[in-house]
């Protein structure tokens, strides 16, 4: 997709539905991070549009910051599976593609390849966006071979330690002890080591957090991109509760987070050297941009 | 219908912060008016969830939010 591509005739506007228009007028494509981005959400029309996730859902509020962190929305394919998560993705303006149950990884590796055999000089972003049972449960042999093969693409793991979608059956990333509608008795086993798995099946950046910190979560989110156009498969393993199976008031879910932050979700990030080199030349392209339109609109007032 | 996000708008504008419209769930729902400083609400998007209840009050200490019924018109 592109710009151009959801840019209706001016004359043609006033058929098409409320939101399309105010994408298109408000919407962030083609804008820079501040005109539309984590920092200013609420003050421009996000790509995540009305979805049926449950009242106060932090994996609803995690899959609204991807979108908008995202450095390429309008050259963007996401790939999801069954589970709560992709009840939301779903309903973005990016293209998103929904398999099998767990084949989101195996479908974004013939994806990636073959946009960069048609689209040789475009850059093209990837990402799957799985929760824990589609990503380290039923998705996890065409995960792990899609990180052995260093397939060039991100993968999101909303971690809510459950299968949320289907009532409340633990997961291979529930933790030990976890007592839920279908695992009554508590979980026997610990959370699987997702992020030492990924390391070791060749991802080349993994980060493990729980996203309270909105400009550094929208910070790994798009470190996670710039790397896999390079170098190789990234991995970022976000703790998105499930309110309703774990029973956490809505109102405590944010306090959760951050409880969780001390917890199961200490922050770590890794990073080759070739991934450290990408993410410092971005970084500081970035930043020279920045400073660049700040001079000229200083300029423009003076 | 059920209870949703109301903001004081007066008491908001004091501050010029914008905090509570980031971490809202739901897209395009808590929204920020830059020009009257004050963040306002899409009540048919509220979800009621309060979670900008904690952020407002519980993490900035300034009870701009509360939780009310909405008046709705039988249709
Ligand atoms: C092949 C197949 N088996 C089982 C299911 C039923 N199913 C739907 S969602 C889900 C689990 C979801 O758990 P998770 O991936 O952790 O996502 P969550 O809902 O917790 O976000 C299952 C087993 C399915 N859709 N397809
Ligand atoms: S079941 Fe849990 S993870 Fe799924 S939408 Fe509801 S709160 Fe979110
Ligand atoms: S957190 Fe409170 S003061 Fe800040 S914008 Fe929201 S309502 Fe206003
Ligand atoms: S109550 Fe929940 S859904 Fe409603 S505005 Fe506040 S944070 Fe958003
Ligand atoms: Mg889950």
């Amino acid at each position: 997709m592109s710009l151009k591509y959801i840019t209706p005739a001016e004359r043609f506007k006033k058929y098409l539905p409320k939101d399309y228009v105010e994408l298109v007028d408000y919407g962030p494509f083609g804008k820079t991070q501040e005109e539309a981005g984590p920092g200013n959400m609420g003050q421009f029309k996000e790509l995540v549009e009305e979805h049926p996730m449950c009242s106060g859902c932090w994996m609803a509020y995690y899959i609204r910051l991807i979108f908008a962190s995202l450095p390429n929305p309008e050259d963007t394919v996401t790939l999801g599976t069954a589970g709560c998560g992709r009840l939301a993705i779903s309903q973005a303006a990016v293209p998103f593609i929904y398999g099998n149950y767990g084949d989101q990884n195996a479908m974004a590796s013939g994806l990636t390849r073959a946009f960069r055999l048609r689209f040789p000089d475009k850059t093209k972003d990837v990402i799957t966006i799985a929760g824990d049972g589609g990503t380290m449960d039923i998705g996890f042999s065409m995960t792990m071979h899609s990180w052995i093969r260093g397939e060039k693409f991100t993968t999101i793991m909303l971690d809510n330690e459950v299968y949320g979608n289907t009532g409340g059956q633990s997961s291979g990333m529930s933790p030990k002890g976890a007592v839920l509608k279908m695992a009554p008795k508590g979980k026997d086993f610990g959370k699987m080591p997702a992020t030492e798995l990924a390391r070791a099946a060749g991802c080349v950046y993994t980060v493990r957090m729980s996203p309270t910190n909105i400009k550094k979560a929208a910070k790994i989110i798009r470190r996670a991109i710039f790397v896999a156009r390079e170098v190789g498969p990234t991995f970022i393993h976000a703790y998105t509760s499930c309110n309703i199976e774990y029973s956490i008031p809505t109102h405590e879910v944010f306090a959760d987070a951050k409880a969780q932050e001390k917890d199961r979700f200490t922050f770590e990030e890794y990073m080759t050297d070739e991934a450290k080199e990408v993410i410092e030349r971005v970084e500081a392209e970035e930043k020279a941009a920045r400073m660049a339109r700040k001079a000229q609109k200083t300029e423009a007032v003076n | 219908m059920y209870y949703v996000a109301k903001v004081n708008a007066d008491m908001c504008a004091e501050y010029k912060c914008n905090t509570c419209t980031l971490y809202c769930p739901e897209a395009n729902t808590l929204m920020f008016d830059k020009s009257g400083n004050t963040s306002w609400v899409d009540v048919d998007r509220c979800k009621g969830c309060a979670l900008c209840v904690y952020v407002c009050t519980d993490m900035l200490n300034r009870d701009c939010i509360t939780m009310e019924m909405p008046n709705v018109e039988a249709v």
